[in-house]
């Protein structure tokens, strides 16, 4: 790692200079460039310890040459002149030979993007020390209690720029940071977890994140046998969240107007914008601008990325065009979500609890595989802390189970939510395309098998 | 409607493809080794397996690189680190992709840098960058050092590495005849454009895709133990598929081919003739449309390699991995049901007595077949399961001491990995494979030995809990078996069951003409997450009374 004199990342003016020096090389009718540089940092614990620790920074860049609507591109981390220049006339002979993409569209020209100030100084100041010590509580709560923690720590910093021989440019920095524990009891009978991202570390509740983490787990001692069905579920927001993130991949035109995705309409070319599909309390939004879950306001091929309403009270309001479809299509194009927000409600967790008669309450997911794209299926089983609702109450810690369900039948199956927050909502805890969720009351939730795992 | 007579076309296709590999290169010990035969006949001979290409030739560092991998080690022992391994790579990437009659994408990358790995009282420190001058290499060994000494402080522990030999000044390369990144994109879009053409050119086929990818590593490793040692690693993934719409648009199916990847040259794709097998597997595809749907209950299965071998990945490979049974992956790809070692290893019943389960990175092919592992150790076969019992673990240098008491093998099974430069290295999964029979029976035999079956070949949707008991797999294609005979299509097929009862319910395995390799690169594991290349090889498989439900 390099020693902390300034932010991560190539600074603005660096990366207009190292796009003009790339496209300045270039000999093709039309190049884009995109440069990712930074730095990872990343501390892990086990067996209530720190096991490893490190970091690592890079600088690349990723040369598109074209010839008509023959492209290739290569990236590379070799940036000396000698190695820019074999970069860009490796990528020129391999456009040359390539077969055209009838589907390429010009290189897009200047645009306008909103600000995103996604850079915070308390994530990219953050020393290996500083993470330790924030990870030390955690394994000072799982001492005290008798459990054992094992815990992960990833924290980025960087920039992304992106310019085109049509004169386009845009530039990101940004920062993001996750923090996750899993406490268990040392016969591995009972397993908790809590976690958070977000991209300012001074958001990141680690004390919390140890105590929660461990009360889970000692909550869950002692689970006892319950049957797989049909139940009530109350879905605490990282589970939510772990299920909205498939949706950011649901809302393609594309595959909706041929055939292949649940918003396809009944006929060859249409799709189900403006039905009411969910429940009425369902909405979904993206926003790259918003507040700890920031996002580059442009895509990868320089599209603004905005505020985007794709659910509105249960109504489809959009899909995501590429440029290609969008043409296609006679609509504007408009990239795929940068991020996603599920609305949230009033209700109280503790609500939820008290209006279920018979339920089950849900801490967290894990293996989630898509089924059935027409009905947005999933398969994946609950971990962590799962429980029996009964008579408004939490009554007893359960066996995990597997899910198949329908995510188009939970969003019509919602009946209360809780207030949206923050998840880190990736299986493996790294910082992830930033999901905003609320706790949810879901009915009719397939819990379709048994699972021993704890 | 087309019917697919030929039942056991799959597995002559990769056979072809790999004697085709064998006529360009291999020699006949190798082919066996690939394809399980010799696997059986060394089982009682340990070290038959020796490195799958000659070592000793052709160690040609350049002098730079060989310069800067010795400071950093020189700097990484200065600084205090009581172990340390230095990587210097460069990592090649290649993609194309196409659908129906055009190129979607080509890309390329390559990604060059330094990855050093300090170990302190019981502490690992690692920092890598791509700046490779000699000052940045001295700043970055020193944070290595400093970042694993105060992680040390704050929890003293400590670490016994087994015992390796010193290996010093050694090459070694992934067997091949024809290095994928000689052959053009044009020649590779060619391929594709006749796989794509011959796939739609089967009524009710709308959409196929297909692509390639290719992976070049140049590896450069030393150690603090006097280590030295150079590896060029290949690898490639040829994927098609196929998709069928019903003529009303109310159903799609898909049909992914079966042609796996593979650590092997281009000559391996050439024998795969993807072209010659599209219209198969577009067939499939359509077929599926008005497959019937399954009726969930209890069915017997008979599990071709290309659907049996992610299950193995699955529930054999990841728990045998020693870090995560004994909790050092808790928070992310979980436990095993295998804990703790001392209750189970050489106790544990897993399946049948004729069930031996192999980890091997020395099998011709295999995803995770090298020379040497990260930390020096070469290349291991050793017994997993034998005889239906489970018997080891994977393990690397720092992990062989935990279990030492109950396996009496000292030294590590050489499981050690780190993606890329940027990577640090720790226990990843070597190839694990179920045996052959010695029966040698075929998958016809297979078949006949159930009234009430279903047949699948390749792999679809797949998830099983964080310990690996709870496991829901599908696949690609489904035959009812009725009677000892293959008949229908059925469809919207997942097998759902617990691991320990799955595997007690082997009740035959095909032979040796029957095992077939199937590979993934993208075995997930760590945090940061790594992804890993490995091959799992297997016979056709039956299995008594397994919990089959619909998907649909």
């Amino acid at each position: 790692m390099p020693q902390k004199t300034s932010r991560y990342g190539l600074t603005e003016s660096e990366t207009r200079a190292l796009c003009s020096r790339v496209l300045g090389l270039s000999k093709a009718d039309h190049a884009r460039v995109q440069i990712l540089s930074g730095w990872r940092g990343f501390t892990r614990t086990a067996t209530n310890r720190v096991t490893t620790a490190g970091g690592s920074e890079d600088i690349s860049v990723q040369i598109t040459s074209g010839f008509g609507k023959r492209l290739a591109s290569l990236r590379t981390n070799s940036l000396d002149q000698a190695g820019l220049e074999t970069a860009v006339r490796k990528s020129e002979d391999m456009a040359r030979i390539s077969p055209e993409n009838p589907e390429y569209m010009d290189e897009l020209g200047p645009q306008q993007y909103d600000t995103v100030a996604g850079y915070y100084d308390s994530t990219g100041d953050l020393s290996p020390d500083a993470r330790a010590s924030a990870m030390n509580y955690a394994i000072e709560q799982a001492r005290l209690t008798d459990t054992v923690a094992a815990g992960y720590m990833d924290v980025r910093a960087g920039s992304m720029a992106l310019a085109t021989t049509n004169d386009l440019f845009a530039y990101h920095s940004s920062t993001g940071v996750a923090s996750t524990l899993t406490a268990r009891t040392p016969e591995g009978k009972s397993s908790g977890w809590a976690g958070d991202q977000g991209s300012d570390w001074r958001n990141i509740e680690n004390e919390r994140i140890g105590i929660d983490a461990v009360r889970k787990c000692l909550e869950w001692r002692s689970s006892s046998a319950l049957d797989p069905g049909k139940y009530t579920v109350v879905l605490e927001p990282t589970a939510v969240g772990m299920l909205m993130s498939r949706m950011l991949g649901a809302f393609d035109a594309r595959r909706a107007d041929e055939g292949r995705s649940f918003f396809s309409g009944t006929e060859v070319g249409e799709n189900r914008i403006g039905e009411h599909l969910f429940d009425s309390r369902v909405s979904l939004v993206s926003d790259p601008s918003s507040r700890d879950a920031e996002t580059a306001p442009f895509s990868g091929e320089g599209l603004p990325a905005r505020s985007e309403v794709w659910v509105d009270k249960g109504v489809l309001r959009n899909l995501n065009y590429s440029r290609f479809w969008a043409e296609r299509s006679d609509t504007a194009s408009k990239p795929r979500p940068s991020n996603l927000l599920m609305l949230g409600g009033s209700d109280s967790t503790s609500d939820m609890i008290r209006s279920i008669r018979r339920g089950v309450l849900i801490t967290r997911f894990w293996y989630i595989r898509g089924l059935n794209p027409r009905t947005i299926s999933y398969t994946g089983l609950t971990r962590d802390g799962t429980f029996l609702i009964e008579n408004g109450k939490v009554s007893r810690p359960v066996n995990n189970f597997r899910f198949n369900q329908s995510l188009a039948e939970l969003l019509q199956n919602v009946e209360m939510l809780g207030r949206s927050v923050q998840v880190c909502a990736s299986e493996n805890s790294s910082v992830s395309t930033p999901i905003v969720a609320p706790a949810l009351k879901v009915r009719d939730f397939n819990l379709s098998s048994v699972s021993d795992a704890i | 409607m087309p019917v697919r007579t030929d039942d056991d076309l799959l597995a002559r296709n990769y056979l072809k493809a790999l004697q085709h590999a064998v006529d360009q290169r291999m020699s006949r010990r190798d082919f066996m080794k690939l394809t399980g035969a010799a696997g059986l006949g060394l089982l009682a001979v340990p070290g038959g397996f020796g490195c799958s290409s000659p070592v000793g030739d052709g160690f040609s560092p350049d002098a730079s690189e060989l310069s800067l991998i010795l400071l950093a080690v020189d700097e990484v022992k200065s600084a205090g680190a009581d172990y340390g391994d230095v990587r210097i790579s460069r990592h090649w990437f290649e993609s194309i992709r196409s659908r129906e009659k055009q190129i979607t994408g080509v890309s390329s990358s390559d990604s060059y840098g330094i990855g050093i790995r300090a170990l302190v009282g019981g502490s690992w420190g690692f920092s890598a960058t791509h700046k490779l001058t000699r000052d940045d290499v001295i700043r970055t060994a020193r944070e290595a050092v400093n970042i694993a000494s105060a992680n040390n402080k704050i929890a003293p522990s400590e670490v016994t590495l087994a015992p390796v030999d010193v290996t010093k000044n050694v090459y070694w390369e992934t067997p091949h005849e024809i290095d994928p990144f000689e052959v053009s994109i044009e020649d590779k879009a060619d391929l594709l454009f006749r796989t794509n053409e011959a796939a739609l050119s089967v009524p009710g086929v709308s959409f196929v895709s297909s692509g390639f990818s290719s992976v070049k590593e140049a590896r450069l490793l030393a150690t603090t133990d006097g280590s030295l040692i150079q590896q060029t690693l290949l690898r490639i993934s040829p994927s098609v598929n196929i998709t069928a719409v019903s003529s009303d648009r109310s159903d799609f199916q898909s049909r992914g081919a079966v042609a796996e990847a593979a650590s092997l040259g281009w000559e391996y794709v050439q024998g795969l003739d993807l072209p010659g097998n599209a219209p198969a597997w577009g067939e499939d595809a359509v077929m599926k449309l008005s497959a019937a749907p399954v009726d969930a209950g209890k069915w017997d299965l008979v599990l071709h390699p290309s659907n049996l071998w992610l299950t193995i990945h699955e529930n054999v490979g990841h728990p045998t991995e020693l870090d995560r049974a004994l909790g050092y992956e808790a928070n992310y790809a979980g436990t095993s049901y295998l804990h703790p070692p001392e209750a189970v290893l050489n106790k544990l019943r897993m399946g049948p007595d004729f069930m031996n389960f192999q980890g091997d990175r020395t099998q011709v092919g295999g995803g995770a077949t090298v020379g040497y592992d990260d930390e020096a150790v070469p290349a291991d076969t050793w017994s997993i399961i034998e005889d239906g019992t489970f018997v080891d673990y994977q393990t690397t240098r720092e992990q062989a001491a935990w279990i030492e008491e109950y396996t009496g093998i000292t030294r590590s099974h050489g499981c050690s990995y780190g993606q890329t430069w940027a990577s640090i290295p720790f226990q990843r999964m070597p190839n694990v494979s179920l045996m052959p029979g010695e029966d040698n029976l075929s998958e016809e035999d297979i078949i006949a030995q159930t009234d009430h079956g279903i047949l699948i070949e390749g792999n679809g949707s797949y998830s099983i809990d964080q310990q690996r008991y709870n496991f829901q797999f599908a696949g690609q294609v489904f035959w009812e078996i009725k009677n000892g005979k293959k008949d229908r299509m059925l469809r919207d097929v997942a097998y759902v069951g617990r691991t320990p009862e799955f595997w007690n319910s082997l009740a035959a395995i095909g032979g040796k003409d029957t095992y077939y390799l199937g590979t993934t690169f993208g075995d997930a594991k760590g945090q940061p997450g790594q992804s890993n290349a490995v091959s799992h090889g297997c016979p056709v498989s039956l299995f008594r009374d397994v919990d089959i439900i619909n998907t649909a």
